[in-house]
Formats: structure tokens, C-alpha cells, sequence
């Protein structure tokens, strides 16, 4: 769990954060630092020089008497040589003041405590000292370094303080929200290990912050919902399957059994076993267009798709269709722009969309019924749309006749396996083709939106 | 329980339709035909149909053992499964096609995948048959594979007793009467006349007439049959274009 945490991403972040927070702290310090040790000195320089001003004037009346009790009085009001104060004579010798010793230069300067015949008290015992010509003597005033450092230590301490406090309560603040970021991941994580074992209605549970956690829990739980779906129509197709080819299956035992009864008797088989082969052949024929369908759904097809012109998909179809249309009365029309752009695809498959779409409409619809295909350029599509004013589909089944072996309750009567339109829907989305069933008023209309070819 | 071995004695029997009355009888110039299927069931009722159809028939199991007779011996046709021992149908024909043999090859297959009969003729195959087939299927393929007029003696005028099919002016013509045929019309009549006196079945039609893959739900062949015979035979007498029950057509006196 410890190690999880290290390597989580909040965490990680808290600590990248953390780090360069505390950079940034320590050069601010420094900058500050370096701020207050120049104030300090200049704040320095002036006190002293205000202290020279005021010492020098007490010899406003030529008085040296004067003057050597006022730095006498200085020094002795001075503790810890925090402040240094001498008068010395032309020949160096120290008049009066809290200094034994001092140098023979005038102007400021920056002296150790030795120089100045003093015992180191303070860290290194620096003395900012300035010395001037006061009335033939010379006066030295001076100030320790110790209150300056002092001052520079404790600003460093508190930064330093202040940047482990921030440290630390980052570092905390990072691991609350590791874990608590680590929580939800292992919720999701959870979540679809019990997807994984199968149990396919899990859902990760999304809080109401709508932050990236919760948009992607959401997206899961979006594709988790279709895949369930899609496992369900699996099983509910595997269900119709099995449901539809045991009809025909127990039929043709009866018809076998009915053959076997038949030879005992001396009587005709023939008929019987042609009736069992009629059976089976429509057995394999749906066995057939599923594993196609499969195989259409699959996509390797895809890779021998040429150039194809609907147009000449359409021709072929009225070509072949509109004698088979007049035989039942009805009438097929076909008709397409000129130059209709070429699309990617597979004309045989395409060939066959457009055929179980026409046959679908022959077989489904009465006498007189009028059947229009038409074929035009819409924007980056070419446009195929199938007519007729037949009995249409209800609006609540549409969604469903895509299924495999599904059947309209009209139409469960009549021959045929309800793979027509589940082939019509995995050609079209094999082509990246849109398709929508609509209403002709009355009639049906299916429109089927072809993207046009890229290389042209 | 005797009724159930009277089944499958009865089953073990079973010999395939061979000599029937669809069968063709005038066409009495009989073929060699290899076929190398290792469902030994599958090969035996082959090998007895065709048989009984008058052919002379080798039959293997081995795709292996196949190449190498097919080296050594000449066919008509040859009946290829696609899953086979040894080595596969389709490395059987690509491996004759390559030393150089241009028997027709017919592929027998399990499964009607969209890619396989592609496959399967790029390969240098000529028809393609899925399992479980009929036999009578395979015989009128067979025919029209075996007995493939050579390329360079293609005929430009077809003729089945008094009709004519002239495939360079595209007109045809019965008992000196000109009959106007639309196109679709035409290139059906053309097919059913190139193998006259041969069953011609409906997914033969399909395949080689519309380029259709598939089964159509509705009667496209019926119906286009139907408007053929309605121009080249009711106005006259006797009937070319029978239909053989089941399973197809034929043309012929």
C-alpha cells in the first residue's frame, strides 16, 4: 500500500510540486536575505555617522575635556562592546573611549575585534568603524556586526522553518490526496476485475465532482453499458438461433421418421426425402448467411476494396430486378445522377446490399407497388435511397429488423431467415456507411449514406 | 433398435444418384477426373456418382500424393477439398498451377466464407463448390469445367437445331425468324447454349450469367427463363430450353 501511494500520480505531483515550491522558497529567502543585511548595513553607517555628528558638535566650544566625557560617557553606556567609541591623540594613544587600541587610517572601514584590542565576545567579532579628525584628535565610532548577523540568523531560521512547515504539509496534503485519488482508481480498478469474471452489469460509482476521474468513470461505465448490450444481443441472437433451427430441425425428424415409416410399408419415400432436403438445404443457407454476416462483420474484407460506381451496382440491379418486380406486378425504377463520384468497396457485397433491400421490398409488398432506387451526391456521401410504397416498417421495430433473425410478425408467415437486413447492415458498416430507415408515407424509405472515395 | 441399424444401413448403402434421368446421357465422351478429398465418405460418394455417370475416376486423400500423380497422369478436371492432409488445396493447386498444369480445378470447401471463393480462384481455380453440396451440383459443374471448348477455338455463331446465336452482330435468329433479345437476354441464352445439352444449374446461372454470389430469395432465375422462353420458344413448336427438376436447365432438340 505504501509503495502504491509513492507511485501514485497525485502523489508524485505533490511531491514535483512540493520540490519546486520549496526552490522557489529558499531563493525568495535568499533575495530577502540579501535585502535586509543591505538595509541593515546602510542603517548602520548612518546611525554611526549620526553618533559621530553628535559627539563632534559637544566640541562646538574647543573644549577637549568636553569631548573626552562624552565618549567616556558613551562607552560606559554601552554593554558587551556592542558600540565602540575612542578618542585618540595625534601620537595613537587612546584618550578616552572602550577601545585599547586603534588604527592610524581615517574614513570607514571594517576592523576585527583584535585590531581594535578587544577580546572576540560576539561570532567573529567584525566592527564597522569610522574614524574622523575632531578638533586635532581623531574620533573613532563603531558598531558590532553581532546585532546584523543576529538579525540575518534569525530571518534564515524562520525561512528555513517556514519552508519545512510548507514541506511537510505538502507532503501530507500530497498523500491525502494519493490515497484518496488511490481509492477511487481501485474502485474503478475493482469494478472491472468484476467485469472481467462476468459480471457485466458492475458499474464504477462516479462522485459528484465531475472532475477527470469522474468524466472517465462515466466514459467506462458508457462502454461497459454497450458492451453489455452487445453481449446481450449476442446471447439473445445465439438464443433466436437455436430457437429458429430447432423448428426446422424438428421438421425434418418428423419428415425423416415419416420416411423410415414410409420404406416399411412399401410405400413412396421419394417425395418424403426431397421435403428433407428442401429442409436442410434452408438449414444450410441460414448456416451460411451467419457465418457470412460473421465473416462481413470481421472487416478482413475490407482489404480488397477497389473503387466502385454505385451507378453500375444500381444498373446491374435494375438489370437483373425489374423483370422479377413485373412478375409480381410491382414496378422497379432506377435512377442515378450522372457522374456520380467512385466510393471504397467490395462490389459483390455491395451487389448484394442492393439486391436483399430490392427483394425484400418485392416480397413484402402487394401488387402495384411502386419501387424507386436513387442514387445522388450529398456532400462527402453518395446518397442511395430504396422506396417504396409498400407496407413499410412500424416505427417501434426499426430498431429492431437489424438483428439477426429477427422477424416482423407480418411477416413471420413467409419464407425466409431474417438475415436479410442484418447483411445489409454489416455490408453498409463494413463500407463506413450510414443507414436509416424511414417512413416513404406510405411506404418505406431506406437511405444509405456511402462515403466517397478519398483517392479519387 | 432394428429400425435404428435399418437406418444406418440404409445410409452406408446410399448410392448417389449416378444414370438418371438428368444426367447426360448424349454426352457420351467420358471424363478422367482426379479427385483428392480426405473425408473418406465424401471421396466414396463422389468416386460412385461419377462413376455412374460413365467417368474414369482417381481418387486421393493426400494433397501431397496428388501433386504428384496429377504430374504423372492426365485429367479432365480435378476435384480439390480445401483442408486436406499433406498439404492444403490451396498449395495443391497453386503448386500444379506452377509446374505448369492447366487441368480445370474444382474446390470443394466447408465454408462459404466471402473471402474464401476468391481465394480459392486466385489460387488458379476455376469453380468453387461449398459442403454439403448435391450431387447432381457437382456433375453439371464438373461438365461444364471438363468439357471447356479450348480458348482458341471459340465459335462465333452458337447454334441448337434451328437456333442461332450470332455473338459477333449479337443477333439471333429461329427458323429464319430474327428475335430481338435484350442484353440481359441475350448473355443467358449465350451461356445456356455454349453448354447445350448440359444441366445447367441455378447457381450456375447466377454465378456466370449475373456475377451473383449469393442465394436470391426471390425467382430472378425462373423469371428470367421465363421471359427467354417466352421469345425462342412458344412461338414455335418444340421447346430448347427444358428444365431438368431440382435442379436446373438444359438446352437442347
Amino acid at each position: 500500500m505504501r509503495s502504491e501511494i509513492l507511485r501514485s500520480t497525485p502523489f508524485r505531483l505533490t511531491v514535483i510540486f512540493g520540490v519546486t515550491f520549496f526552490a522557489a522558497l529558499a531563493i525568495a529567502g535568499l533575495i530577502a536575505f540579501g535585502l535586509i543585511e543591505r538595509e541593515l548595513s546602510q542603517r548602520m553607517d548612518r546611525s554611526i555617522t549620526d553618533a559621530f555628528n553628535v559627539i563632534s558638535q559637544s566640541f562646538g566650544d574647543s573644549d577637549l575635556t568636553d569631548l573626552t566625557d562624552t565618549v567616556r560617557s558613551h562607552a560606559t553606556a554601552t554593554l558587551d562592546h556592542d558600540r565602540v567609541y575612542a578618542l585618540i591623540d595625534a601620537s595613537g594613544a587612546v584618550l578616552a573611549g572602550n577601545v585599547a587600541r586603534a588604527p592610524l587610517a581615517t574614513g570607514w572601514m571594517t576592523l576585527s575585534s583584535p585590531a581594535l584590542g578587544l577580546i572576540a565576545k560576539n561570532d567573529e567579532g567584525q566592527y564597522r568603524v569610522f574614524l574622523g579628525d575632531v578638533g586635532g584628535t581623531r574620533l573613532l565610532i563603531g558598531a558590532s556586526f553581532a546585532e546584523t548577523t543576529e538579525i540575518a540568523r534569525l530571518t534564515l531560521t524562520s525561512v528555513g522553518w517556514a519552508s519545512a512547515a510548507i514541506l511537510i504539509l505538502l507532503l501530507a496534503t500530497g498523500a491525502i490526496i494519493a490515497i484518496r485519488a488511490q481509492r477511487r482508481i481501485d474502485g474503478i480498478a475493482v469494478t472491472m476485475a468484476r467485469v472481467g469474471h462476468g459480471e457485466l452489469g458492475a458499474r464504477i460509482p462516479v462522485g459528484a465532482r465531475g472532475d477527470d476521474i469522474d468524466m472517465l468513470a462515466r466514459q467506462v461505465n458508457v462502454a461497459l453499458d454497450r458492451l453489455a448490450s452487445l453481449v446481450e444481443g449476442m446471447r439473445q441472437v445465439s438464443v433466436n438461433i437455436a430457437h429458429d433451427l430447432k423448428t426446422p430441425l424438428n421438421r425434418l425428424a418428423i419428415t425423416v421418421e415419416a420416411a423410415v415409416e414410409a420404406d416399411l410399408k412399401r410405400g413412396p419415400v421419394a417425395p418424403l426425402l426431397e421435403q428433407a432436403e428442401v429442409e436442410i438445404k434452408q438449414l444450410n443457407s441460414t448456416f451460411d448467411a451467419l457465418l457470412r454476416i460473421a465473416q462481413i462483420e470481421a472487416g478482413a474484407r475490407r482489404a480488397r476494396f477497389v473503387q466502385v460506381q454505385l451507378a453500375d451496382v444500381l444498373d446491374k440491379i435494375a438489370d437483373v430486378y425489374s423483370d422479377v418486380a413485373e412478375e409480381s406486378e410491382q414496378t422497379l425504377t432506377v435512377s442515378h445522377e450522372d457522374d456520380l463520384p467512385p466510393i471504397e468497396g467490395d462490389r459483390d457485397l455491395l451487389v448484394q446490399l442492393c439486391a436483399n433491400l430490392v427483394e425484400n421490398s418485392i416480397r413484402y409488398s402487394p401488387a402495384e407497388t411502386q419501387i424507386e432506387l436513387l442514387a445522388v451526391r450529398s456532400g462527402d456521401s453518395v446518397l442511395v435511397t430504396f422506396d417504396d410504397n409498400g407496407p413499410g416498417i412500424p416505427i417501434e421495430e426499426r430498431s429492431k429488423v437489424f438483428q439477426r433473425l429477427y422477424r416482423i410478425d407480418q411477416s413471420r408467415t413467409r419464407p425466409g431467415n431474417g438475415l436479410g437486413l442484418s447483411l445489409v447492415k454489416a455490408v453498409a458498416e463494413l463500407h463506413g456507411a450510414h443507414i436509416d430507415l424511414g417512413d416513404n408515407d406510405p411506404g418505406l424509405r431506406v437511405s444509405i449514406w456511402f462515403p466517397i472515395s478519398a483517392n479519387k | 433398435m432394428p429400425l435404428r441399424l435399418h437406418r444406418q444401413a440404409s445410409a452406408e448403402v446410399a448410392a448417389p444418384p449416378g444414370r438418371h434421368h438428368w444426367s447426360n446421357t448424349k454426352d457420351t465422351h467420358d471424363m478422367r477426373v482426379l479427385v483428392v478429398e480426405d473425408d473418406k465418405r465424401t471421396s466414396d460418394y463422389v468416386r460412385q456418382g461419377l462413376v455412374e455417370a460413365g467417368h474414369i475416376v482417381d481418387a486421393l486423400a493426400d494433397g501431397r500424393e496428388a501433386l504428384a500423380h496429377a504430374g504423372k497422369v492426365s485429367f479432365d478436371v480435378i476435384v480439390v477439398d480445401r483442408m486436406l492432409p499433406g498439404l492444403d488445396g490451396l498449395s495443391l493447386v497453386k503448386g500444379l498451377r506452377a509446374s505448369g498444369t492447366t487441368t480445370p480445378i474444382l474446390f470443394l470447401t466447408a465454408i462459404n466464407g466471402v473471402d474464401d471463393r476468391v481465394e480459392g480462384l486466385e489460387s488458379g481455380g476455376d469453380d468453387y463448390l461449398v459442403k454439403p453440396f448435391a450431387f447432381s451440383e457437382l456433375l453439371a459443374r464438373l461438365n461444364a469445367l471438363g468439357r471447356r471448348p479450348p480458348a482458341q477455338v471459340e465459335k462465333t455463331t452458337l447454334v441448337v437445331a434451328d437456333l442461332e446465336l450470332d455473338l459477333v452482330r449479337r443477333s439471333c435468329r429461329r427458323a429464319d425468324l430474327s428475335i430481338d433479345l435484350l442484353p440481359r437476354e441475350f448473355a443467358l441464352l449465350e451461356y445456356l447454349m455454349r453448354n447445350q445439352s448440359r444441366v445447367v444449374t441455378r447457381t450456375m446461372l447466377l454465378e456466370q450469367v449475373w456475377d451473383f454470389h449469393f442465394d436470391p430469395q426471390t425467382s430472378v432465375v425462373e423469371t428470367h427463363i421465363s421471359r427467354l422462353r417466352a421469345k425462342i420458344d412458344k412461338p414455335f413448336t418444340a421447346a430448347l430450353i427444358h428444365t431438368v427438376r431440382h435442379i436446373g436447365y438444359s438446352m437442347h432438340a
